[in-house]
């Protein structure tokens, strides 16, 4: 297959993302300038310029109207998807980590560093009244490095600095549900699957979990030998790619080879490493699939994202 | 539900194509093309196929003709996405190429290849080493054994009891301590390399001062070279399994230094030659280990002449 590689950022890719038919591909990094492609042949629609940080994470609503950014600006901005202007911003102690709007699209929560003397918040917000968050829940403990919303909108799962998991129930009471710790390190992502029963974590541990996402019972894990910056779980085959490699400080003192930037695919169940993508110059940071299963992008620390379309060979593949 | 159609997408095939002798003759009929010359980009349409022609001077001051060619496809997709198609560009991108990618941000990059497989061993097999490659097409020659192997990979390097076979295609003769020491000991002295102390001064051709190696030689006497052990081999094991024959004197097993597992040879010297005979005689074809071992006698290590 021959990748699309979209050369729209200066610095390293920190989140991508698809819409929720899969034709656009919203990709943020450390420059300040969120970027919305046309994935079926990675023409670039347009940039969202109004930050000045680096930005960690991006989402866009069910149907496309509404883009969410979390920037180190200390700052989140809700952007008109259509024109890139600037609807809302909202002002934050301290870097926003994570953000995403929920499956309805009516909250959106965002996430916010301990650093700069303030603590590790969750904020939540209803799309229909902007004016003050819904609840805002200080978190005791390690800072939030990774969120996502449990099924229909019940709660919010999220990933800590020191590995653990919670599930927080934002909506109605703030409190934490429930809190394992199966990861010895940073979870770097979160991601659901497409019924969003499940969701895989990615961890700084060297490792994946698949886990159920009502009780994060862990039901299957996948071992690499770097740190895994993000996984994915394929919406139609029972794959998981994963991405990652070396830290980036430490690149510059060993070869290419050994940092290991490939894509690697997992078979879901047997936990199996089945196949491996290269072409990243440094470790990936994030990975999707594209909603039809069809093809699957990856941002990495090298600025570009790079979109696979799967050739026939991947879809006749039985384990 | 009706689904509209989409305006055409575009797709670039190909780019990046150097201005050849036939090209420019083509060009020719309008005028010559220079650097501040340059024809404005052209574009013809064929069917679903459109073509760019378009020219740029690159960093060397040569003109390149850069050629792309885009397939329009038409597929079904519904409205809310047909609807976004149409979309204006904005932001930084409203420089970009209004009809479709822009060369400056979206490159089609090289094949990559996703083969998908249980076997592990093809996955690693993927990773290209250089020097994986070069030890394949037998570019490499062991200077100990000949074989197509790196010499510090050389499975005899640290035997102390030199194998028979590698001193037969070893021209030159080669004490015990020289094939240790990587082949690079003792030789004439003619040659300027090292010469170890017994045999400096003005000893004969074949006269040995009085060193470990004289000692070896008696050992040869009685000595059985043992073949095809299992890497599981224990000396302990070899002294149970020989000492039956009569009294050993020393047992050598061939070992890796860092495994320290048997490389599946071994060397076992008897008190008396009788002893020695005994062995070659009952277990040379015995089963051992699942193995069938080779024991024979050892061929005398070759000395300085």
């Amino acid at each position: 297959m021959r990748p699309l590689m979209l050369h729209g950022h200066e610095r390293a890719i920190t989140q991508i993302r698809y819409n929720l038919e899969g034709d656009l591909l919203f990709s943020v990094a450390k420059d300040s300038k969120p970027t919305v492609w046309y994935s079926s042949n990675g023409e670039r629609l347009g940039t969202f310029n109004g930050h000045n940080g680096a930005i960690w994470c991006i989402d866009v609503n069910r149907d496309t109207s509404r883009v969410l950014t979390g920037s180190a600006d200390n700052s989140t901005r809700l952007w008109d998807c259509e024109t890139g202007t600037t609807l809302s911003e909202f002002e934050t102690g301290s870097a926003v980590r994570s953000c995403m709007f929920s499956y309805s699209s009516n909250l959106f929560v965002y996430t916010t560093d301990a650093t700069m003397g303030s603590v590790c918040e969750i904020y939540l917000y209803d799309v229909r009244d902007l004016e003050a968050p819904v609840r805002v829940i200080p978190i005791e403990g390690s800072r939030i490095s990774a969120a996502v919303w449990g099924p229909f909108d019940e709660f919010l799962i999220t990933g800590h600095e020191n590995g653990a998991i919670c599930r927080y129930d934002v909506t109605r009471s703030g409190h934490c549900l429930q809190s394992v710790k199966e990861h010895k390190a940073l979870i770097s992502d979160l991601q659901p699957s497409s019924d969003q029963i499940m969701i895989v974590t990615a961890s700084k541990d060297n490792t994946a979990k698949l886990m159920d996402s009502e009780n994060l019972e862990v039901l299957k894990t996948y071992r690499t030998e770097r740190p895994v910056n993000s996984a994915a779980i394929s919406p139609t085959k029972d794959h998981v790619v994963l991405g990652g490699g070396q830290e980036a400080r430490e690149v510059t003192t060993t070869t290419t080879k050994a940092g290991k930037f490939d894509a690697r695919f997992y078979h879901l169940i047997y936990e199996e490493e089945i196949g491996r993508v290269k072409g990243h110059f440094g470790p990936i940071n994030s990975l999707k699939f594209h909603p039809d299963g069809k093809s699957y992008s990856s941002g990495g620390e090298d600025g570009y994202v790079r979109v696979h379309t799967f050739d026939s060979s991947y879809f006749e593949f039985e384990f | 539900m009706p689904i509209p159609q989409t305006p055409a997408s575009a797709t670039p095939q190909g780019a990046g194509q150097s201005v050849s002798w036939a090209d420019q003759m083509d060009d020719l009929e309008a005028s010559v093309i220079t650097a501040d010359n340059l024809p404005e980009p052209r574009e013809t349409v064929s069917g679903d196929t459109r073509t760019m022609v378009s020219y740029r001077v690159d960093e060397g001051g040569k003109i390149k003709k850069v050629t792309q060619v885009y397939k329009e496809v038409r597929q079904q997709v519904p409205k809310a996405i047909a609807k976004r198609r149409t979309w204006k560009k904005f932001g930084d991108a409203e420089q970009d190429n209004p009809k479709g990618p822009d060369q400056a941000t979206t490159v089609i990059a090289d094949d990559v290849y996703l083969t998908l497989t249980t076997n592990r061993e093809q996955l690693e097999h993927h990773d290209d080493d250089p020097l994986k490659k070069l030890s394949t097409k037998s570019m490499v020659t062991c200077r100990i054994c000949k074989g197509d192997h790196w010499t510090t990979k050389c499975p005899y390097k640290d035997t102390l009891g030199s194998v028979p076979e590698m001193e037969e295609v070893n021209s030159k003769p080669v004490t015990a301590a020289g094939v240790a020491a990587g082949g690079t000991g003792a030789v004439g002295p003619a040659t300027g390399k090292y010469i170890p102390p017994s045999q400096r001064g003005d000893k004969k051709p074949g006269e040995r001062g009085e060193s470990f190696g004289s000692r070896m030689q008696q050992d040869d006497q009685a000595t059985v070279r043992v073949t095809n052990l299992s890497e599981e081999t224990q000396e302990s094991d070899l002294r149970e399994l020989f000492g039956y024959f009569g009294q050993i004197k020393r047992v050598f097993l061939a070992k890796d230094k860092i495994t320290q597992q048997s490389k599946g040879f071994a060397f076992i010297s008897y008190e008396l030659k009788d002893y020695a005979q005994k062995a070659i005689d009952a277990l040379d074809g015995y089963g051992y280990d699942h193995l069938i071992l080779k024991v024979e006698w050892a061929k005398p290590s070759k000395v300085q002449h």
